[in-house]
């Protein structure tokens, strides 16, 4: 066993497929640590408005809980409230979108890249410079952006979208086209904040969605590969995150390749990949996967079975690798961010990042 | 020109069965302006050549079967399904005022919504899709729907099935709630609830008293056109 590492030693490791003391830990605890502010009583609408409690709560998550990496995803509502589409802000709930702003098919034509020095692309990148400042020196940082796909559909609604897909693809493209333009500033926004990664919100590449031929068309081919090479260009390490339950694996890990891919397992949905399978396959040969604790058990679960849940995942990860010659490619993370919800157990994440401490020992 | 033609006085008319392909290819094709077109004909056609009702189940219905067999395989995917699915409604539009009302009042009614606090709503609208498909009578209630307007809307429809969906953790409890509240009003008793989404399970059915829980919409339609 290698002697005990310091988070940033680790994580480099694990993503260069190295030796590790124990695997890689990060429960996707962004909002949820919102808690951790202050006298816990901040409201959502608060944190996802000011860059200094958004970059907070990661500052206070690391203390808290002691992670690898910290990845600032804020909500999916971003960009698309920056767009103009309406944005639902709850007290206690993730922001949603609830106005979408495309009607017709000649409104797909009107889109126009939002000044990312406004609004919550501003407030996104200031939040994350701030937490990136705090933490570079003790774990690896990324931020978290939405890809255009999704920014897509957020502000189109996504059943019109898919249509849209089927009716008016030239409509469609020319609307991506000024999503992968902002996601663009976007990025040269992010390098900017220090950031040693980026991680993409790729959920639509999932084949309960779409198939590979729209996916390459709509997505992968013209406007993924350019905002990934970008994002590598800029200094920053490419990462994935999608939750979907069939994720597009040979795109999104083999094609793309990016440094992390964080990924769910739905075990009630056949052919959803587990743990074991993914890396049987071999996608955690050049990629640090990360994954797959059902979000649920954090809300559902007592720190026991978490605890259990966690031990698990360990040992079918650490026999997974060793049966295919790999040293720490598989990072023990939950399939998708903690329900930041009031009734999600703090207790629950720290069970699950302490036992994966003990049980991820290599 | 199909072999089945009648030509009335030199105009042509098209037969039962070319009806009923038109009908099914609309919506295995995603015409929803074919799927009007070959609606408003069997009006035309009349009663004697095909039924409305007929029109629906063997040539739309049948259509949309076909095409969510497709999906479960993976061999079409979301935009297809939807636009087959916006056909459906489309031929449906026309021919559901066609069907007497006997019938109609025969129709099983069906009530589906989103939990409060989730917006997804794809799944839903593909389980509605193919419980309409299955012949019920379905109000959508859409998503982000608070317990008490489930609650007081299946009383007030006097519907026969109440389903539900929810994709998210957080919000299974609206769930509950909800058949807690036709539990009070005294109408779980006289409707079957149903539900789905990834995090449900047929246990956590259980648990919450709902009749059925199913992975997909083909479930959710047969196990509806079983019990009812
Ligand atoms: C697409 C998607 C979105 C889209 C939704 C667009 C829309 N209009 O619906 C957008 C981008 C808006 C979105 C937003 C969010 N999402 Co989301 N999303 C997904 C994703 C990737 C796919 C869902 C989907 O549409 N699948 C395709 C459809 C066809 O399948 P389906 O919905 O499962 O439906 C089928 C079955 O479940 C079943 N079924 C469904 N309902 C019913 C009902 C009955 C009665 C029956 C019988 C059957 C049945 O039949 C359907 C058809 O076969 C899932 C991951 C996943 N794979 O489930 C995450 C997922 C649902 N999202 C998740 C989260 C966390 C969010 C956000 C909070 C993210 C954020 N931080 O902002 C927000 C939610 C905001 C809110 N308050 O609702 C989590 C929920 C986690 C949890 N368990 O709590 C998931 C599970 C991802 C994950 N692994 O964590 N999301």
């Amino acid at each position: 066993m290698a002697a005990e590492m310091s988070h940033l030693e680790r994580a480099s490791a694990a993503l260069a497929n190295e030796e590790v003391d124990r695997l890689t830990i990060y429960p996707i605890a962004c909002g949820v640590c919102r808690k951790l502010i202050g006298d816990g009583n901040i409201t959502y609408r608060q944190w996802v408005n000011d860059p200094k409690l958004f970059a907070q709560a990661f500052i206070e998550g690391q203390k808290y809980f002691d992670l690898d990496f910290a990845i600032g995803l804020m909500d999916l509502s971003v960009m698309a409230g920056d767009l103009g589409a309406g944005v639902r802000m709850d007290e206690q709930n993730t922001p949603f979108v609830d106005k979408h702003i495309v009607n017709g098919p000649e409104d797909y034509e009107k889109f126009e890249v939002p000044d990312i020095k406004k609004g919550r692309s501003a407030v996104l990148l200031e939040g994350t410079k701030i937490f990136a400042d705090a933490l570079n020196d003790q774990v690896i940082t990324a931020g978290f952006i939405e890809g255009p796909l999704l920014a897509l559909s957020q502000s189109a609604g996504a059943e019109r979208m898919f249509m849209d897909i089927f009716t008016n693809p030239s409509a469609v493209h020319k609307a991506l086209e000024i999503m992968t333009d902002y996601d663009a500033q976007m990025v040269e926004g992010f390098a900017k904040t220090g950031v040693k990664g980026l991680c993409w919100d790729y959920l639509w590449g999932n084949y309960a969605c779409l198939g590979d031929a729209e996916y390459h068309e709509f997505e992968a081919d013209k406007y993924a590969s350019k905002l990934n090479k970008m994002t590598v260009d800029n200094g920053m390490a490419m990462c994935i995150h999608n939750c979907a339950d069939l994720p597009h694996l040979d795109t999104q890990i083999k094609e793309f390749k990016p440094s992390i891919y964080s990924m769910a397992y739905y075990p009630l949905i056949s052919d959803s990949p587990s743990a074991s399978q993914v890396i049987e396959k071999g996608y955690a040969d050049h990629c640090l996967v990360a994954g797959q604790v059902d979000p649920q058990v954090f809300i559902r679960s007592s720190a026991e079975d978490v605890a259990k849940i966690t031990t698990n995942l360990c040992q079918e990860v650490k026999t997974a690798l060793c049966k295919r010659n790999l040293k720490s490619s598989y990072c023990i993370a939950s399939g998708c961010e903690i329900p930041p919800d009031i009734n999600c157990k703090l207790e629950n994440i720290k069970s699950m990042v302490d036992t994966a401490k003990v049980e991820g020992r290599m | 020109m199909g072999e089945y033609g009648l030509h009335y006085g030199g105009k042509y008319m098209s037969s039962r069965e070319e009806l009923l392909d038109k009908l099914a290819n609309a919506v295995v094709s995603g015409k929803v302006d074919m799927a009007k077109e070959g609606a408003q004909e069997v009006l035309a056609a009349g009663n004697s050549v095909l039924t409305a009702l007929d029109a629906i189940n063997e040539g739309l219905v049948k259509g949309m079967s076909i095409v969510g067999d497709k999906y479960a395989a993976y061999q079409v995917y979301l935009p297809q399904v939807l636009m087959s699915a916006h056909t459906m409604y489309g031929g449906l539009d026309i021919l559901l005022p066609a069907i007497p009302k006997s019938e109609v009042e025969n129709r099983k009614k069906c009530l589906i919504a989103v939990v409060e606090g989730d917006v997804h709503d794809i799944g839903k609208n593909i389980v509605k899709t193919m419980i309409t498909a299955s012949g019920f009578d379905v109000n959508d209630l859409g998503k982000d729907v608070p317990v008490q307007k489930i609650v007081e809307t299946a009383e007030a429809d006097q519907t026969n099935v109440v389903a539900m969906s929810t994709l998210m953790t957080p919000t299974m409890d609206g769930m509950k709630a909800t058949i807690d509240g036709l539990i009070e009003s005294g109408y779980r008793s006289k409707c079957k609830v149903i539900i789905g989404g990834a995090p449900t399970s047929p246990s956590f059915a259980e648990t919450i008293g709902a009749d059925y829980r199913g992975a997909n919409a083909q479930d959710a339609a047969s196990y509806l056109k079983e019990v009812l």
